[in-house]
């Protein structure tokens, strides 16, 4: 018989036997919506978004909260040109020496970051906007390798935690919020939840919970910069992800009802 | 001295007790996992928790085979390539061969202490492949040949001071105490070996059956590498690994990052679907799963159910007064403390081998009331210990101290006025004879017999935490 059939067969056979010291007979698995929310957060969206941004805090992350698309555009640019003249910083040259390729952002496509004419602004600004493709492509992987910023959206956004979900998918590379040292991350406040709980929930009656996990190859949730506590607990950040991990949040409800 | 891993159980006890580098290390580390858990527990309803968490995972026992084939059948329609291996041989093959025929050179591996178990290092290193563990603590322990000693905080053992002298000798570094600065040497090491490596190699923290999802837990960022750089990516996880939907996931995710760190959630929480769908810009184009037993059945078989129900928070560890007298690498296994001391025979083809280890417990209880699935670790090692003697297969002679030194440690009441005693006793003793003691009153005189016996730290574990409970509580007056 093959491991698997064997493997299977085996527990079968274990699992009928009256004897069993463990599990018990019977049990009973947890039904949607039974499951405690282990962390809360109350109050309404400009509340949730101090209260994100006080958890992205804590955790030696850092952000801000702006009131319409168009100040979240003109927040991304200046933190973006003020990375610029930070990274100038830490190489130790001269404020206005420019280096090729420092205005190179590993970012989404324009169409899936949610704040309108960002990616146009940026590139008249100078920055170029680095949108992988293919990463097994060699020379992809030479181009997004040196790159100091990211730029991407998010799938959700939790309050209680300061978490982000970022879903992967076509315009949507995985390494945008990864290999960059510093990540910089546009959170719409119609994707802020109080906590993953109840975005859950209502995933879970929209019936779209199973496609949101599926339809992207890998789905990730940050929770802070990238962290180590290994060297006898000193808390060290950026050991491989972004040492740097900075939220716009922004009102695109009241833009959405204008709208609508 | 570091504990010589392949020297017989009570002599590894003894190398440990001797040794006050390791336990300066164990001790700060404890302290400080000790304390965050406690903060994170008290910050939520931790007893409906652990109860949602032990309903959950009793039922993903009871039934298992469903489980294990909804979660086979959505991994394949993702376009996952799912394999089976009875034991940790045909597992290391069944790895081995997916290198060879890619032409693999390098695979760079995330924490996982299932791989560990298998030995797959070896394996691979065998056929001319470079493997490099890329989790910050495991590269430091690959970088000075040693194997984890804690299953959460695999390089608890070593002091700031002992892992600069490690990147002094191994990569040159320059003399630096600072974490910072040799974080920042490991970055950039290790980033050549993301963006070169042919292959990722990661345990699994759980599978989503109802998805088909594989999800683990990092803090560093070296899991997203390693599922998203290399063109191929093998994840091998234990068959009792299973969380039947995505809501059960997020409750396991919390209760083990709560246990093991304190964390609310840990920085990375990776959900991997599938391989890279040709649209996709980034992402592995090869996604393999191996199904693992190698002794998980026999566990269920022989009673030992329960403790397949463990996340590796690695709690129990952290509460343990015997872990914190003689840290990981005195247990002699892949998993030590108490639930390595369970899993470790329960799981194994040959008793007599580990027959030592549930005997190293002093059975306070200290790690049914830590565990996030309240696992009765005592019960368990009890009946480890009856099967043993039904077997004929007790402690070898010279363990019989071990015995004793466990035996004190019984009773709280017991332990906590032998240990005053023996603290006191023992200091003023060890004054005397320059060190180490020689003889031991009675039952501890059956280790001295063969050992010297090294003086208790100052404080027991018990008293330090109790007064950490009572700083605590004035700070968050
Ligand atoms: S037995 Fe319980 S406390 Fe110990 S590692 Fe497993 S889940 Fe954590």
């Amino acid at each position: 018989m093959d491991a698997r059939n064997q493997i299977l067969e085996r527990l079968r056979k274990l699992l009928g036997r009256p004897d069993l010291r463990f599990p018990p007979p019977e049990t009973e698995p947890l039904r949607p919506g039974e499951h405690l929310a282990i962390t809360q957060a109350q109050g309404d969206r400009w509340e949730l978004a101090q209260r994100f941004l006080a958890e992205l805090r804590a955790l030696h992350g850092d952000g801000e909260l702006v009131e319409t698309p168009a100040e979240a555009r003109l927040a991304a640019i200046a933190r973006l040109t003020a990375w610029v003249e930070e990274e100038r910083a830490i190489r130790h040259t001269e404020p206005d020496t420019s280096m090729p390729g420092e205005r190179d952002v590993l970012s989404w496509a324009p169409q899936e970051l949610p704040v309108e004419g960002l990616a146009p602004a940026l590139e008249d600004l100078g920055f170029r906007l680095v949108v992988p493709q293919d990463l097994h492509r060699p020379d992809e992987r030479d181009t997004l390798r040196p790159i100091r910023a990211g730029l991407t959206g998010v799938d959700a956004a939790f309050a209680s935690t300061g978490s982000m979900l970022l879903g992967s998918g076509p315009g949507r590379s995985r390494v945008a919020s990864l290999t960059p040292y510093r990540h910089l991350a546009l959170v719409p406040l119609s994707r802020l939840y109080p906590n993953v709980e109840t975005w859950l929930r209502e995933q879970r009656e929209a019936g779209t919970l199973e496609a949101v996990l599926r339809q992207g190859s890998q789905t990730v949730l940050v929770t802070g910069p990238s962290k180590s506590a290994d060297i006898e607990g000193n808390l060290t950040l950026g050991v491989h992800g972004p040492k740097l991990v900075y939220a716009i949040l922004f009102d695109d409800i009241h833009a959405l009802i204008q709208e609508g | 001295m570091p504990v010589d891993i392949h020297a017989p159980f009570p002599e590894r006890v003894q190398q440990a007790l001797a040794d006050p580098h390791l336990h300066t290390a164990i001790h700060r580390a404890m302290e400080r996992m000790a304390v965050a858990r406690t903060r994170a527990l008290a910050a939520t309803d931790a007893a409906t928790m652990r109860a949602q968490m032990r309903r959950m995972k009793a039922h993903v026992l009871r039934h298992l085979p469903q489980y294990l084939e909804t979660l086979e059948r959505n991994l394949e329609d993702n376009g996952a390539v799912v394999h089976w291996a009875r034991d940790a041989q045909e597992a290391r093959t069944l790895i081995r061969e997916i290198a060879l025929q890619n032409g693999v050179q390098t695979a760079v591996k995330s924490k996982s202490m299932v791989t560990e178990e298998i030995h797959l290092n070896e394996a691979l290193e065998e056929v001319g492949i470079r493997v490099v563990e890329t989790d910050l603590g495991e590269y430091i322990i690959q970088l000075a040949g040693e194997p984890p000693s804690h299953i959460v905080a695999p390089v608890i053992h070593r002091r700031l001071e002992d892992i600069s002298q490690i990147f002094q000798e191994k990569l040159g570094a320059g003399p630096t105490y600072d974490p910072g600065e040799m974080t920042s040497i490991a970055r950039a090491q290790l980033r050549q070996d993301f963006f070169q490596a042919d292959m990722g190699i990661s345990g699994v923290n759980f599978a989503i059956a109802e998805t088909g999802t594989v999800c683990i837990v990092t803090n560093e960022g070296n899991g997203r590498m390693v599922t998203s750089l290399p063109p191929i990516y093998v994840a091998v996880m234990g068959i009792e690994k299973i969380v039947p939907t995505v809501e059960d996931a997020f409750l396991q995710l919390q209760a083990l990052c709560r246990s093991a760190t304190g964390q609310a959630f840990s920085v990375y929480f990776s959900m991997t679907s599938g391989p890279r769908r040709p649209e996709h810009p980034d992402g592995p184009e090869q996604f393999h799963v191996v199904l693992l037993d190698n002794g998980r059945t026999q566990m269920l078989e022989r009673g030992y159910g329960e403790a397949l129900m463990c996340v590796r928070c690695g709690a129990c560890l952290n509460v343990c007064p015997v872990y914190a007298q003689i840290g990981g690498h005195a247990y002699g296994s892949t998993y030590s403390g108490p639930i390595g001391a369970v899993i470790t025979p329960a799981m194994a083809s040959d008793l007599r081998e580990t027959r030592e280890l549930p005997h190293a417990s002093s059975l306070c209880g200290a790690c049914r009331e830590a565990c996030p699935v309240q696992i009765d670790l005592p019960r368990l090692l009890l009946d480890l210990r009856a099967e043993l003697a039904h077997r004929g297969l007790e402690p070898r002679p010279e363990a019989w101290g071990i015995r004793a030194f466990m035996e004190t440690m019984r009773s709280r009441a017991r332990y906590e006025q032998a240990g005053k005693l023996a603290r006191v006793a023992t200091r003023l003793l060890a004054r005397l004879s320059g060190g180490t003691l020689r003889t031991l009153p009675p039952p501890l005189n059956g280790w001295t017999q063969y050992r010297d016996f090294p003086p208790f730290a100052s404080k027991s574990f018990r008293e330090w935490w109790q007064e950490r409970e009572a700083l605590r509580g004035r700070e968050s007056d």
